[in-house]
C-alpha cells in the first residue's frame, strides 16, 4: 500500500506537470494562430470545438487530466492513505485533494482575476504531492515503534 | 491503535468516501425510456409578492390537476394546426447524412433538399405553411423544430417531447400559420447539438402583408462547419451588387452555438430582433451588435453614397452591398457592444405577471446518467430532477433567469416571445424588446415576461446546444396536459 501511495503521489506531480506543459502549448498556439496566421477567435469559433491550430490539443489535455484525471487519482491517493500507514499520510493526502478540488471550484467561475490563484494554486497541489511522496519514502509510523 | 483496527477504520474511511459518490451514481442513471412530463419535480413558482402558488388539488379536472395525480389530461399530439384548408405554401424537405460538398471542400454531415443550409422558406404573413419532412437516411432520425414561430405544440418539432423522431424511410408533415412576419429559422430537435452543427437547418422568413420597403432584402445565415466560418453556406464574402442609396434589409440568422458579433462600415439600424419589431430605433454608428445562439437580427441600412456597405458577421465572414467592383477594408471589430435594454422607445401592452418563476443556472460536479462531470444546475438541481415550470393557460407569467455558472447562456423558450421587462433588478429603458432566446450572462439576471396563451408542453432550454446535453434542460407544462411521446428505449428520441 505504501508503494501504491508513493506512486500515486509522483503521478499527482506528473500530471501537475503536464498541466503546466499543455496549457502553455496551447496559449502558444492561440497566439500564432492569431498573431501570426491571421485567425479569428470569438466564442462562436470556441463553441464550434472544431478549431484547429497548433497546440489546441493542449487545451484538451488540460481540461481531461484536470477535470477528470487528477480528482481520481488524488481521490485513490485518499483511499491508499487509509491503508498505507505513510506518517501523516490521510492529511497530506486530504490536503492535495481539497486543493485540487479548489482548483477545478474557481475554474468554473471562469473570471481572469481568477488565473492568478490557479497558477499559484498549482504549485501548491505539486508541493503537497511532493511532501506526499517523500513522506512515503520515510519509515513508517508502526515500523519505528 | 493495533493493526486489526486500523485495518477496520481504514475499510470503514473507504466507504465513508466510496459510499456517498456510489449512491449519487446509482441515483443518476437513466431509465431506458422516460417521459419529460414525468421528469423533476413540479414548480408552480410564486405571486407577485414572492409567495409560492399552491398545488392544484388533486380532485379538480383538466385544468389545476397535478400531473403527479395518474391524470390523463389532454393529450399535446392533439394541439396541431386546427385549420384543414388547403396549405397556401407547401415545402417537401428531404433530409440526408453522409459527404457533401461545401465551399469548395468535402464536407461530412446533414443536409435538406441536397444542400445545407436548407432550402430559405420565405412566406407571406397570414398563410398556412406546410411542410413535408422526409428523412432519407440520417440513421439516428430527424424531426424539425419551428424556432421563433408560435406554433401549436405538436407542430413544434421536438423529438421525444412533441412527436417521435422520423427514422429512415419516414416523412412527417408540420402545419403553421406564420402569424408574425420577421426572420426565423428551422433546425432539427433530434439528436440537435450534433444535426445542427452537421448542418441540418435553413432560414424562414415571413414577409409582413404590405410587404417591405428595401430594395434589397437579404439573409445572412451564419455557420460553423467543422471550423469553418460560412454566410448561406460559403466561407468568406458575399456581394450584393446595389446602387448608392439603396435601402437594404440584411437578417442575421445565428445558428451556431455562441453569440456571434456584427458590425457595419455603414451605420445601420435594428429593425427587428428575433422576428419582432423594435420601436423608436435610432442609427447605430462603432458599435457591434451581439446576437445570441439561435438568435436573429435584421439590419436596416442603406448603401453609402461611395463605395459599398460591409457588414461583418463575424471576422471571418461578411456580406458587401455594393456596386460590383468595390470592395471595402474589413472594419475593425467595436470594442463597444450595442445595448438593446437600452436601444429605441416605446412600449409594451403587458399585463403585471400572476406567476413568477426563478431559473437559476449554476454548476457544479456530480453525476448525470452515471456519468462523471461538471454539470449545469437549474435551481440547484441537477438534470433530470429539474423544475417542470407549470402554468395554466391565462397566465402572465415572469421568469427571472440567474446566471452564476461562470459562462454565458443563451436561453431559448419554445413557442412563446418574451419581454424582456429588468436586468439585474432594473427595468429595461429602451424600446419593447420581445425575444425567443436571451443571453444570460454570468452573474446577470434577466427578467422576461410572457403570455402563457399557446397550451403544451415547451422546452425552456439553453441554446448551446451541447450544454443542453449536459442538463441545461427544462420544460414549461400547461396544466393538464400531457404528452405520448418518451425520451430513449426503442422510441429512438434525443432531443438535446
Amino acid at each position: 500500500m505504501r508503494a501504491a501511495y508513493l506512486w500515486l503521489a509522483r503521478i499527482i506531480t506528473l500530471l501537475v506537470v503536464i498541466q503546466a506543459m499543455s496549457i502553455s502549448w496551447a496559449y502558444f498556439g492561440v497566439n500564432q494562430y492569431l498573431v501570426k496566421d491571421g485567425g479569428t477567435l470569438d466564442k462562436a469559433a470556441i463553441e464550434s470545438e472544431t478549431l484547429d491550430f497548433p497546440g489546441v490539443v493542449g487545451f484538451a489535455v488540460h481540461g481531461i487530466a484536470g477535470e477528470r484525471v487528477l480528482p481520481v487519482v488524488a481521490l485513490l491517493l485518499l483511499i491508499v492513505s487509509f491503508f498505507a500507514k505513510v506518517p501523516k499520510g490521510v492529511v497530506i493526502a486530504l490536503v492535495t485533494l481539497v486543493l485540487i478540488v479548489a482548483q477545478i471550484a474557481v475554474t468554473m467561475m471562469g473570471r481572469a482575476d481568477i488565473g492568478l490563484f490557479h497558477g499559484l494554486n498549482a504549485f501548491l497541489i505539486f508541493g503537497a504531492a511532493m511532501a506526499a511522496a517523500m513522506k512515503a519514502k520515510e519509515p513508517s509510523a508502526a515500523a519505528a515503534a | 491503535m493495533n493493526s486489526r483496527t486500523r485495518l477496520v477504520v481504514a475499510c470503514i474511511a473507504t466507504l465513508a468516501v466510496v459510499l456517498p459518490l456510489g449512491w449519487m451514481w446509482q441515483r443518476s442513471l437513466m431509465p431506458d425510456t422516460y417521459s419529460v412530463a414525468e421528469m423533476g419535480y413540479p414548480d408552480y413558482g410564486m405571486n407577485a409578492k414572492g409567495k409560492p402558488l399552491p398545488t392544484p388539488s388533486a380532485s379538480t379536472h383538466g385544468h389545476g390537476a397535478p400531473r403527479t395525480a395518474k391524470n390523463k389530461g389532454i393529450s399535446i399530439a392533439t394541439l396541431v394546426e386546427p385549420s384543414k384548408k388547403a396549405a397556401d405554401v407547401v415545402v417537401d424537405l428531404t433530409a440526408q447524412e453522409g459527404t457533401f460538398p461545401l465551399a469548395g471542400q468535402e464536407f461530412e454531415g446533414f443536409v435538406l433538399n441536397g444542400k445545407t443550409p436548407g432550402p430559405d422558406i420565405v412566406v407571406k404573413q397570414g398563410e398556412l405553411v406546410e411542410v413535408r419532412l422526409h428523412n432519407e437516411n440520417v440513421a439516428d432520425g430527424v424531426a424539425l423544430h419551428w424556432h421563433g414561430i408560435d406554433v401549436p405544440n405538436a407542430e413544434d418539432g421536438v423529438a421525444g417531447v412533441t412527436q417521435n423522431a422520423v427514422v429512415p424511410g419516414k416523412s412527417h408533415t408540420y402545419r403553421f400559420v406564420a402569424e408574425q412576419a420577421g426572420t426565423y429559422w428551422y433546425h432539427s430537435h433530434q439528436v440537435s447539438h450534433e444535426q445542427v452543427a452537421g448542418g441540418l437547418f435553413g432560414s424562414l422568413v415571413v414577409l409582413p402583408r404590405g410587404g417591405i420597403r428595401v430594395r434589397h432584402d437579404l439573409t445572412a445565415v451564419a455557420h460553423t462547419y467543422d471550423g469553418r466560418r460560412t454566410l448561406n453556406g460559403r466561407t468568406g464574402d458575399l456581394h450584393e451588387v446595389a446602387r448608392p442609396g439603396e435601402k437594404v434589409r440584411l437578417r442575421i440568422v445565428n445558428t451556431d452555438d455562441a453569440t456571434v458579433s456584427t458590425w457595419s462600415s455603414a451605420p445601420y439600424r435594428v429593425a427587428a430582433i428575433d422576428g419582432y419589431d423594435l420601436q423608436g430605433e435610432t442609427v447605430v454608428k462603432g458599435k457591434r451588435l451581439e446576437i445570441p445562439a439561435g438568435g436573429r437580427a435584421d439590419l436596416d441600412l442603406t448603401v453609402p453614397a461611395k463605395g459599398a456597405a460591409r457588414v461583418q458577421v463575424g471576422a471571418a465572414t461578411a456580406y458587401i452591398i455594393g456596386p460590383r467592383e468595390s470592395y471595402p477594408e474589413r472594419p475593425a471589430q467595436p470594442v463597444k457592444a450595442l445595448d438593446l435594454l437600452g436601444y429605441g422607445k416605446g412600449s409594451a401592452d403587458m399585463p403585471k405577471p400572476n406567476r413568477v418563476f426563478d431559473y437559476s443556472i449554476g454548476r457544479r460536479p456530480g453525476f448525470i446518467d452515471g456519468l462523471p462531470g461538471y454539470w449545469w444546475t437549474i435551481n440547484g438541481h441537477m438534470w433530470p430532477n429539474v423544475p417542470m415550470f407549470m402554468v395554466r393557460k391565462g397566465d402572465v407569467v415572469k421568469f427571472r433567469i440567474e446566471n452564476h455558472s461562470g459562462q454565458a447562456h443563451p436561453m431559448h423558450l419554445h413557442g412563446h416571445h418574451a419581454l424582456v421587462t429588468a436586468r439585474n433588478g432594473k427595468p429595461v429603458k429602451g424600446g419593447p424588446l420581445w425575444v425567443d432566446t436571451v443571453d444570460v450572462k454570468d452573474g446577470e439576471t434577466i427578467e422576461l415576461v410572457f403570455r402563457a396563451d399557446n397550451p403544451g408542453i415547451w422546452m425552456d432550454h439553453c441554446h448551446q446546444l451541447p450544454h443542453a446535453t449536459e442538463g441545461l434542460v427544462a420544460h414549461l407544462m400547461y396544466e393538464g396536459y400531457t404528452t405520448p411521446y418518451k425520451v430513449g428505449g426503442k422510441t429512438a428520441n434525443q432531443p438535446e
